[in-house]
């Protein structure tokens, strides 16, 4: 017994001693958005930072999408304890700058340096609320060269060679229908948008938002050039193994693709919508760096210093090498690795033609209530007049909730 | 996959090893404390039970009176992301926060009752299937039979896994064009059901899988119960020419009633509470398939209304609260207790 309690005590007190030790270095803990190639890259980035700074351990924790890492933050700031770091999409800038648990960061970093259309998508009450590391994360329609040689300009033409390539349980298309991410894009190609002028008012049970519903039925229902059932990792998994010609995804996807396709990925616009003759709008933003209200002292300053490490111009080309993004660094764009290259030629071309995405809390009102009714109207369970008349219910509920 | 190396040993002793220290050291004191407290100042001759419950009674208020009465605070504020900090804590905005449960939708569109109504037909269904399931396959059970105890084992199954795994398998298995269920129905010349996206058919496929989670427990109580009935009574029984019917009527079910009972109480209040089962299997966040808990976990971390959510959840506890009080007189399930 006593031979017990005195491993016990010496084991408890080695272990304490172990973390005094490891209390004398800086700890940042970073939480990340990112999963695969992407995630890979940040590992590297923390694992090559710290080998040069070793009076600094980051801590990186991976969130399973990017809906855990905004209820988790929002908990774990309650908490008291929220992480130092996130690398996080633009418009989670709304509820955190609701809530008051992120930092400002106009007086922190030089933001002179960044490209500024990612500046202005993290603008909000006239101050930045986060650090770009990529221009984009927007959605475009990826394909195979070994399966499809000409990609469809048009939404006639998409259809047509769409009943062409579907077959045998194949598809010639394939995209995240639970998402409305993926619904705002054709919005936009049929001219609507998810708020009126003033940004903040909720304009949902539209003609247009009706028009895009009934596209994308008549795209399951009609046309059957999408799978019945389709979320994130079933079109993904579809895409890689070859047995969807095209995909809709976003420029994170880019590395795994090139991965797996080398050659024989294109890159290319979401088709025109031959109803209006325009381009379907995805959302643009990129992935920010956002700090933690009350970050201070030395933690604020390894963050700085880790946060000028990876928007470096070294590391933004790194980026584009490894992930096919588009840097943030005004410099790393003007770099021939960015301007020469056709994928990112082709994710540039697409974000030309998309639209910033709206950073206010009550764009947040929006995506929740646009989810269940776009999955209703791909279940032939509602119809778009219904659907979108829901839509604008809820999404006034929601904004009401919010006051 | 990272491998177990001595780094990421350290990493975690360093993370663990100071709270652990902490705990334990702080439990020495506590005992200390009250070692000289009741045991020297007030000579008590319950020292050492007080000694031994100490630790627990500390732990007992720190993680379930103390957020219990943070969470009856919460309800009567404002809290919420515009609120987040700068919260208002008054009695008129708590009598809001639960006239906003009944008069406004919960989440986007549902609202209570008709919500409330959804969880007790879930909490019947489940309940129904439970207790009948578990009943037939106890008494299937009780009796002399070769292999009884492997039986047994692989009936326990579905109750030994951890819920979570078994929840996330079930709805693999409910995928639309790649589950089993669907690729079976096809197979049969069925048509396949949209289970994730199909309101109707995600509330069955959660019931289903509830259902297969829930019967090995109904079992093992029932299987208890029926075990400790004196066979002496179905010995009289028979030689009185009391049919089987008869004998499970008359002396099985009451018999049983003392263990039921309580079985039932907890199966309802579980299943009423169940959140893994409804939130995981409703993959899609349809407003249809939610039940109270998941609606009220929907409203706290996904709408982060945490001062209206906080009175919500007050209002399920004395949903379940006047139900166990109601059942426990009506049924007299426990009066064998007292006599």
């Amino acid at each position: 017994m006593k031979k017990f309690v005195t491993i016990l005590l010496v084991s408890m007190i080695l272990m304490s001693l172990v973390s005094i030790a490891s209390a004398s270095k800086v700890n940042l803990v970073l939480w990340t958005k990112e999963g695969e190639e992407p995630l890979d890259w940040n590992k590297s980035l923390v694992a090559e930072y710290m080998k040069a700074n070793p009076e600094v351990s980051i801590e990186l924790v991976k969130k399973i999408d990017v809906e855990v890492l905004r209820e988790d933050f929002l908990t774990a700031s309650l908490a008291g304890s929220p992480p130092d770091l996130l690398w996080t999409v633009n418009d989670h800038a709304g509820p955190f700058v609701a809530a008051d648990v992120i930092e400002p960061v106009d007086n922190l970093f030089d933001l002179s340096i960044f490209v500024d259309s990612a500046l202005e998508a993290v603008k909000l009450e006239g101050r930045y609320w986060g650090i770009p590391i990529s221009n984009g994360n927007h959605l475009m329609l990826l394909y195979n060269k070994k399966l499809i040689s000409k990609v469809p300009e048009d939404t006639d033409e998409l259809f047509a060679i769409g009943k062409k390539l579907t077959q045998g349980g194949n598809y010639a298309l394939v995209w995240n229908q639970t998402e409305p991410f993926w619904l705002v894009p054709w919005l936009g190609g049929f001219k609507g948008k998810v708020f009126a002028e003033d940004g903040v008012t909720p304009t949902l049970n539209t003609p247009e938002m009706i028009a895009t519903l009934k596209f994308i039925h008549d795209m399951k229902f009609d046309a059957k050039i999408i799978p019945p059932e389709c979320d994130y990792d079933a079109a993904d998994t579809l895409f890689k193994e070859g047995k969807a010609a095209m995909i809709i995804n976003g420029d994170w996807s880019l590395g795994g693709y090139m991965g797996v396709l080398g050659e024989d990925l294109g890159v290319a616009r979401i088709p025109k919508v031959v109803a209006t003759g325009e381009w379907p709008k995805p959302y643009t933003s990129g992935v920010y760096f956002m700090l933690a209200k009350g970050l201070s002292g030395d933690k604020l300053k390894a963050a700085q210093d880790f946060i000028g490490f990876v928007a470096s111009r070294e590391k933004q080309i790194e980026m584009v090498k490894l992930l096919n993004r588009l840097p943030a660094l005004k410099e790393a764009l003007k770099d021939p690795l960015v301007t020469e290259n056709p994928i990112l030629k082709g994710s540039s071309d697409q974000m030309v033609v998309g639209t910033p995405m709206p950073t206010v809390l009550e764009m947040r009102c929006n995506w929740d209530s646009m989810k269940p009714e776009m999955l209703a109207v791909l279940t032939d369970t509602k119809s778009p007049e219904d659907a979108a008349k829901a839509m604008q219910t809820s999404v006034e509920a929601c904004i009401k909730a919010l006051k | 996959m990272s491998l177990l190396t001595p780094e990421v040993i350290t990493g975690s002793l360093s993370q663990v090893g100071s709270m652990v220290l902490y705990v334990f050291l702080g439990a020495l004191v506590v005992e200390v404390v009250v070692y000289f407290v009741f045991g020297k100042i007030f000579k008590s001759k319950y020292t050492l039970p007080y000694m031994l419950l100490a630790p627990a009674a500390i732990g007992l208020t720190l993680l379930v009176i103390y957020p219990m009465a943070y969470e009856v605070r919460l309800a009567f504020t404002n809290m919420s992301l515009r609120h987040f900090r700068n919260y208002s804590l008054s009695l008129a905005q708590g009598l809001q926060n639960f006239k906003l449960i009944f008069a406004e939708p919960v989440l986007k569109q549902v609202k209570f009752f008709p919500l409330l109504s959804r969880t007790i037909l879930w909490t019947v269904i489940n309940l129904i299937f439970h207790v009948s399931g578990g009943l037939v396959l106890a008494i299937l059970l009780n009796r002399r039979m070769r292999g009884r105890g492997i039986y047994r084992t692989l009936l326990v199954f579905p109750w030994a896994i951890p819920q979570i795994v078994a929840v996330l398998a079930w709805r693999g298995e409910f995928h639309f064009e790649y589950g089993f269920i669907n690729v079976m129905l096809q197979r049969i010349g069925l048509q396949p059901i949209q289970w994730m996206v199909d309101p109707f058919w995600n509330f069955v496929a959660a019931c289903i899988t509830n259902i297969w989670l829930g019967i090995p427990f109904m079992m093992i109580i029932i299987l208890g119960g029926l075990q400790s009935i004196p066979i002496e009574f179905y010995d009289a029984a028979e030689i009185d020419g009391a049919s089987r019917w008869q004998q499970f009527r008359s002396i099985t079910l009451p018999m049983l009633r003392p263990i039921l009972t309580p079985a039932v109480i907890l199966g309802t209040i579980w299943t009423f509470n169940n959140f893994n089962v409804p939130y995981m299997i409703n993959k899609y966040e349809l407003e249809t398939s939610d039940i109270l808990v998941t609606a009220l976990f929907r409203a706290a971390f996904e709408y982060n209304r945490y001062g209206f959510s906080a009175a919500f959840a007050l209002v399920i506890l004395l949903i379940l609260f006047v139900f166990t009080l109601t059942y426990i007189r009506v049924t007299g399930g426990i009066k064998g207790v007292y006599e």
